[in-house]
């Protein structure tokens, strides 16, 4: 699967300034409801945060996986953001995160999201693209840089 | 003297290998000093690389081999090994 069929234009945002989690999450949970108009953008912040709860979506290296699952979507909603400084995450390796790949699922189709998941971390675990992701000065270079290691 | 010991597992949680999953065993591989490496098909993942672990794709009823090397390689085999058959301390 490729990253670029994944995350839209729309939901790719480079050099975003948020200070703490909580902040990064609402408005992870603001572009997700956007895309999900007739969802209800606080149970979408409900879920990343319940999901939070059960332990840290930070995964270490710098990186996040904030996600939830919410019912009666049809579709999986994926976003990146890159932020200008790393925030206290609590993350596996306690460093602060600046790149975050945000996930609204629907729920059950377990198979698909383990394949959601490989299609994220296949692009993450390449420093490459982690370097130039993290130097993208705007929205529409960040998209393109997704598109460029996708082919 | 490197010790070697190796086991496979059946993943058995509902979820499968997910991003929580993946995070409590990479989290547990790095308390040991011994080297973690998880096997699934041709696919090979360092055990405290939660993208690694990601890139498995383990599902429910696949199973992995684990390979751990390193003075505590047992006490580690034996950990990780008890977290995938409690399904990672998850309740389906």
């Amino acid at each position: 699967m490729k990253l670029s069929s994944l995350i839209s234009q729309d939901c790719s945002k480079a050099a975003v300034l948020f200070n703490s989690k909580k902040r990064i999450l609402e408005y992870i949970s603001e572009l997700a409801h956007s895309q999900l108009p007739d969802s209800n953008a606080h149970d979408i912040l409900d879920s990343l945060l319940s999901r939070e709860k059960l332990g840290s979506t930070g995964i270490g290296k710098g990186i996040a996986l904030p996600h939830g699952r919410l019912p009666g979507i049809d579709k999986v909603v994926a976003m990146l953001l890159v932020n200008q400084q790393g925030i206290a995450f609590d993350a596996i390796d306690n460093q602060p995160v600046d790149i975050f790949v945000a996930l609204i699922v629907p729920e059950g189709e377990n198979q698909q999201h383990l394949q959601t998941l490989a299609t994220i971390a296949d692009k993450l675990k390449n420093k490459v693209f982690c370097k130039r992701i993290r130097q993208a000065h705007d929205d529409q270079e960040l998209f393109s840089i997704i598109e460029e290691f996708d082919n | 003297m490197t010790q070697r010991f190796e086991d496979t597992f059946l993943i058995q949680n509902k979820l499968g290998l997910h991003a929580r999953a993946a995070s409590v065993l990479a989290e547990l591989s790095a308390q040991f000093d011994a080297n973690i490496m998880l096997f699934q098909g041709d696919k090979a993942a360092e055990g405290d690389s939660v993208l690694a672990l990601l890139l498995l794709e383990s599902s429910q009823g696949k199973e992995v081999k684990v390979v751990c090397e390193g003075p505590d390689a047992e006490q580690a085999l034996s950990a990780i090994g008890n977290l995938i058959d409690d399904k990672f301390n998850e309740s389906e």
